[in-house]
C-alpha cells in the first residue's frame, strides 16, 4: 500500500516540482550508501549463510530553490544484512517530502524528522546502522516570528519500515531566548532560553488485550506528553534543566498498567580555556512512547516516538564497546554522569614538548525504586508500582570510569593511551547472562612516515572472569594519502572460545566516491548509538561499501 | 504588516493545538471491561513456542495458568521447546528441547520467543492469546475427537476416533505425546536460573511423524485411528498423556487431549 501510494505521490511531486522551480535557482544534492555482503557459512563462529548476496542501499536526491525545496530517498532492502527486524526487509520510495520556505514561516509536508527539547517525548531520526527511520508523514509548520522565538506545529503518522502505523502523532514546540528580549541579559552576555512542547498521539486501538481472561483492558484513545526545559549559558558556563511526564499509556513494554511515566534532567557543563567539565543527573520511569499499541509492531527498537539519551559514554573503541548500555525506557533508571578533559600545555612537566589531553568519564545508571502491589485486584494490578522519587532500586545497571591520555611524543607520533573500568549488568540489558565486571586496557598510536604515508596501530586488551572470558584485539592501518587506505585487524576471545574474529578492508577515496572491499568475521554482539541497540549476529563474508555524495 | 502575520501564525497554531489535545483520562474503574468467557463450542489448541533460556517464558506459562482455569479441557495447550532459547540438555541438567520443536519453530518462520500459534492461525504474542483462544472458542468445529491410550508392552498404543460432524473435511491428523510434572531449569523473568521449576504440557514427540497422516471425514462418518509409540527412558510414565488435533490450510479443526492410562 505504502509503495503504491508513494509511487502516485511522487509522481505528483514531480510535476508540481517541474512547475513550480525557477531553474536556474535550483540546487540538486544528493548521496548513495551501500553496504553489501556476501555471507559465508562459518561452522567457527556459528554464522549463517543467510542468501547468496545481502545489501542495504540508499539513495537520497535533495533539490532546493530559494522558496521550495524537495527530496525523496529510494531505499532497497529486500535482502538485508544480518540481523534487523523481520519486517525491515522491502525496497521502494518511503520517504518523500516538499517544503516551503517563506519569510520566517516553513512548511513540510511528506516526510519529516522533529526533536523537541531532548526528545524526551518526540524525536523522529534516521540511524542505518540500527535499522532506525522513525520519520512521520504529514506536515509540520515552523515559524520564528520575532527573533528569538521559535514555534512550531506537526502532525502525521509514524514509519515504521514499509508502512505507517495508524496513530496520528500530533505535536508543538515553543522556544523563546529571553536574552533577545532583555537587553541586560545580551550586554552580559547570559543566554536564557524558555522552552516547552507538547505530544499526544491518537490511536482507536483495535488490540484486544485481557489482562485475565476475562478482563479485557480498554486503551486511551489519546495519549498526551508534556516538557518543559531551561537553558542558561553564560561564558563558559551551561546549565539545562528539563522535565517531561508523559500519560497513562498502558503498552506491552510497561506491562500494561496505566502509571504516568515522567523524565527529569540536570545538566551542567564548564567549557573554558583548556579544561572542560560535565555533570549530569537523569531520572525517568515508564517513558516508552510507542505509536502503536500492536504488540508484534512494538516489540523490538521499532515505532518509538521519542528517545532518552544515554548517560554513557559512546565508546569507538572496539573492546571499549563490548559491552554497550542501553538505556531502560520502559523501567526507568537514575543515570549519572561526570566527565572531565584537560589540555596540558605544551612545554610544561606534565605537557612536555607537545602538550598532552586528559580526558576522563565516570558513568553510573541504577534502577529505580519500584514497589510493585501485591495483589490479585486486576484493577490495582493496572497501577503498576509506586516509587519513592530519590530512592534507588536494588539493581546497578551500568558503572564505567574511563581515562584517556593523548600525547604526541615526536613531530611523527601520536600515542593514545586509555584504561576502562567496567561493570555491566548484562541481564538488564540483553535479557540473559549476569552481571560482568570488566578493565580494559587500550593502546592506539599513529607514526607519520611521510605527509602521504601514516600507519595508525591499536592493542585492546579486556580482561573479565564473567561472560566469554577474556578478549584481545590488533589493528593495523596504512593509510596512503589522498587515495587509500588498508586495514588489517583481529579481534581474538583468548578467555573461552579462542575464536579470532579477522577483518581485512582496503579502502579507496576518489573525489567524493568511497569505495571499501575486505573479508572478515564479524561476532555476534550489539551494536548500540545513543543508547539505542541492536542485535546483530555473527557474520563472515565479503564485504563492500560504496557512498558518494554530490 | 508582520504583526498581522504573525498574530495569525500564532492564532492557526493555537488552533490546531486545540484541535489535536485530546484528553481520554480513564478513571481506573474504566480502564477494564469485563467480559463473560465464551461458552466452548470447540477444543482449542494453544501451541506455546518456549524454552527454558528465555526469560520471559514463565510470563507465557503463567497467561496459560489463567486461561486454563477459565476454560478447563477446551483448551489444550502444548509447550513446544526448540528454537534458539531451547536448551537440549547436558550432563547435569535435563533439556526439553526436540528437534521436532525446532522444525516446528523454524517452520513457522518464528522470529523470537515466548510465541503462541492459536488454532494456527498466525502468531501471536502471549498478551493477545485470550483474545485470541476466545474467538476460537466461538467457532463451531466440524468434526468431534475422542481417544485413549494406554501402556502395552513398552509401548503407547493410542486409539483416536474422529466423527464428521458439519460438511467435509480434509486435512491432516496430527497425534503428540506430552508430559506434565518434569522439574527443570528454567531462566525466570528477573533474571535468575530456578532449578525447580515444574514444566507441564511438554511437547515429548510427535507420535505419526512431524507432520501427521493424511486424514478426511465426511459429515456423520466415523472413523478409527491406531498408532503405537515406544515409550524412552527419562518420561514418566505417569505424567503421560496424547494430543491429537486434525488440521488444514484453514487451522486447527478440532482438537482432543487424554491420559496415557498405565
Amino acid at each position: 500500500m505504502m509503495k503504491r501510494f508513494l509511487a502516485y505521490l511522487s509522481l505528483c511531486f514531480c510535476i508540481l516540482s517541474a512547475t513550480a522551480w525557477d531553474r536556474k535557482g535550483v540546487s540538486v544534492s544528493g548521496s548513495i550508501q551501500s553496504d553489501m555482503l556476501v555471507p559465508r557459512h562459518d561452522t567457527g563462529t556459528g554464522a549463517e549463510k543467510t542468501g547468496s548476496f545481502l545489501s542495504n542501499t540508499y539513495a537520497d536526491l535533495m533539490l532546493q530553490s530559494k522558496y521550495i525545496d524537495a527530496g525523496a530517498r529510494f531505499e532497497f532492502l529486500e535482502y538485508p544484512l544480518p540481523g534487523f527486524e523481520p519486517d525491515f526487509d522491502g525496497w521502494g520510495v518511503p520517504n518523500l517530502w516538499m517544503k516551503g520556505k517563506l519569510g520566517k514561516v516553513e512548511l513540510t509536508l511528506g516526510s519529516f524528522y522533529e526533536q523537541f527539547g531532548s526528545g524526551f517525548i518526540l524525536r523522529t531520526y534516521e540511524e542505518r546502522s540500527l535499522g532506525i527511520d522513525n520519520s512521520l508523514f504529514g506536515g509540520r509548520i515552523a515559524v520564528k516570528p520575532v527573533k528569538g522565538v521559535t514555534l512550531k506545529a506537526l502532525s502525521g503518522v509514524q514509519r515504521r519500515y514499509w508502512d505507517w502505523n495508524k496513530s496520528l502523532v500530533s505535536g508543538a514546540d515553543a522556544e523563546v531566548s529571553l536574552d533577545e528580549f532583555i537587553p541586560s541579559l545580551q550586554q552580559s552576555g547570559t543566554g536564557i532560553m524558555l522552552g516547552g512542547s507538547w505530544v499526544n498521539k491518537y490511536e482507536k486501538s483495535d488490540e484486544q488485550i485481557y489482562i485475565t481472561p476475562v478482563y479485557r483492558l480498554r486503551f486511551p484513545k489519546f495519549v498526551n506528553a508534556w516538557d518543559v526545559r531551561a537553558a542558561f549559558n553564560r561564558g563558559p558556563w551551561n546549565v539545562l534543566c528539563e522535565y517531561a511526564q508523559k500519560e497513562a499509556d498502558p503498552s506491552f513494554d510497561n506491562g500494561y498498567i496505566y502509571r504516568k511515566g515522567s523524565a527529569v534532567m540536570l545538566s551542567g557543563s564548564y567549557s573554558g580555556k583548556g579544561l572542560s567539565v560535565l555533570l549530569q543527573a537523569k531520572r525517568s520511569e515508564n517513558m516508552s512512547f510507542k505509536s502503536t499499541t500492536d504488540v508484534a509492531k512494538s516489540i523490538g527498537i521499532s515505532s518509538t516516538i521519542n528517545h532518552l539519551p544515554a548517560f554513557t559514554q559512546d565508546q569507538t573503541y572496539t573492546l571499549a564497546a563490548l559491552y554497550p548500555y542501553a538505556t531502560q525506557l520502559a523501567d526507568g533508571e537514575w543515570a549519572y554522569q561526570a566527565e572531565i578533559g584537560y589540555n596540558f600545555k605544551k612545554k610544561t612537566l606534565l605537557g612536555g614538548r607537545y602538550g598532552m589531553n586528559v580526558k576522563a568519564n565516570l558513568s553510573y545508571v541504577r534502577a529505580i525504586d519500584r514497589q510493585f502491589f501485591d495483589t490479585d485486584d486486576p484493577i490495582v494490578q493496572t497501577n503498576g508500582y509506586t516509587s519513592k522519587f530519590f530512592k534507588w532500586g536494588d539493581e546497578t545497571y551500568y558503572r564505567s570510569f574511563d581515562i584517556t591520555l593523548s600525547r604526541k611524543l615526536s613531530k611523527a607520533f601520536k600515542l593514545n593511551l586509555m584504561y576502562m573500568n567496567q561493570q555491566y549488568n548484562q541481564f538488564a540489558v540483553e535479557k540473559h547472562g549476569s552481571t560482568i565486571h570488566a578493565n580494559i586496557f587500550i593502546a592506539d598510536g599513529k607514526y607519520q612516515f611521510s605527509s602521504k604515508v601514516t600507519l595508525r596501530g591499536e592493542l585492546q586488551y579486556l580482561t573479565t572472569k564473567q561472560d566469554k572470558g577474556d578478549w584481545a584485539y590488533g589493528m593495523l592501518e596504512l593509510s596512503l594519502a589522498p587515495h587509500w587506505m588498508i586495514t588489517v585487524s583481529d579481534t581474538w576471545n583468548c578467555g573461552e572460545t579462542n575464536l579470532h574474529y579477522y577483518q581485512g578492508l582496503v579502502t579507496c577515496n576518489i573525489g567524493q566516491h568511497r569505495i571499501q572491499g575486505g573479508y572478515g568475521r564479524t561476532r555476534a554482539g550489539y551494536n548500540c548509538s545513543g543508547g539505542v541497540c541492536r542485535y546483530v549476529p555473527a557474520s563472515t563474508g565479503f564485504t563492500l561499501s560504496y557512498n558518494y555524495s554530490f | 504588516m508582520f504583526r498581522r502575520h504573525t498574530l495569525y501564525i500564532m492564532s492557526v497554531l493555537g488552533c490546531l493545538c486545540m484541535m489535536l489535545a485530546g484528553c481520554d483520562h480513564l478513571s481506573e474503574d474504566e480502564r477494564l471491561i469485563y467480559e463473560k468467557p465464551e461458552p466452548a463450542k470447540r477444543v482449542v489448541l494453544l501451541e506455546d513456542f518456549t524454552g527454558q533460556m528465555c526469560t520471559n517464558c514463565p510470563k507465557a506459562t503463567d497467561v496459560i495458568g489463567q486461561l486454563k482455569q477459565t476454560y478447563g479441557d477446551d483448551l489444550v495447550a502444548v509447550s513446544i521447546h526448540g528454537g534458539p532459547l531451547g536448551f537440549a540438555g547436558n550432563a547435569r541438567f535435563i533439556g526439553l528441547a526436540t528437534e521436532t520443536g525446532d522444525e516446528y519453530y523454524n517452520h513457522w518462520e518464528l522470529a523470537y520467543q515466548p510465541i503462541g500459534l492459536v488454532n494456527r492461525h498466525g502468531e501471536s504474542n502471549y498478551p493477545e492469546w485470550a483474545a485470541a483462544v476466545k474467538e476460537e472458542m466461538s467457532k463451531t468445529a466440524p468434526l468431534l475427537l475422542n481417544g485413549e491410550a494406554s501402556v502395552e508392552d513398552e509401548a503407547i498404543v493410542v486409539n483416536i476416533s474422529a466423527e464428521g460432524t458439519d460438511g467435509n473435511v480434509e486435512g491432516k491428523l496430527q497425534v503428540w505425546l506430552l508430559e506434565d510434572g518434569i522439574k527443570a531449569i528454567q531462566k525466570m523473568p528477573d533474571g535468575t536460573v530456578n532449578q525447580d521449576y515444574i514444566h507441564n504440557h511438554v511437547l515429548r514427540t510427535a507420535v505419526n511423524g512431524t507432520w501427521g497422516e493424511a486424514f478426511s471425514i465426511k459429515e456423520g462418518e466415523e472413523r478409527q485411528h491406531k498408532m503405537t509409540v515406544a515409550l524412552e527412558p527419562g518420561w514418566n510414565r505417569e505424567n503421560l498423556s496424547i494430543v491429537a488435533f486434525v488440521y488444514n490450510d484453514q487451522g486447527v479443526q478440532q482438537a482432543a487431549k487424554f491420559d496415557v492410562k498405565l
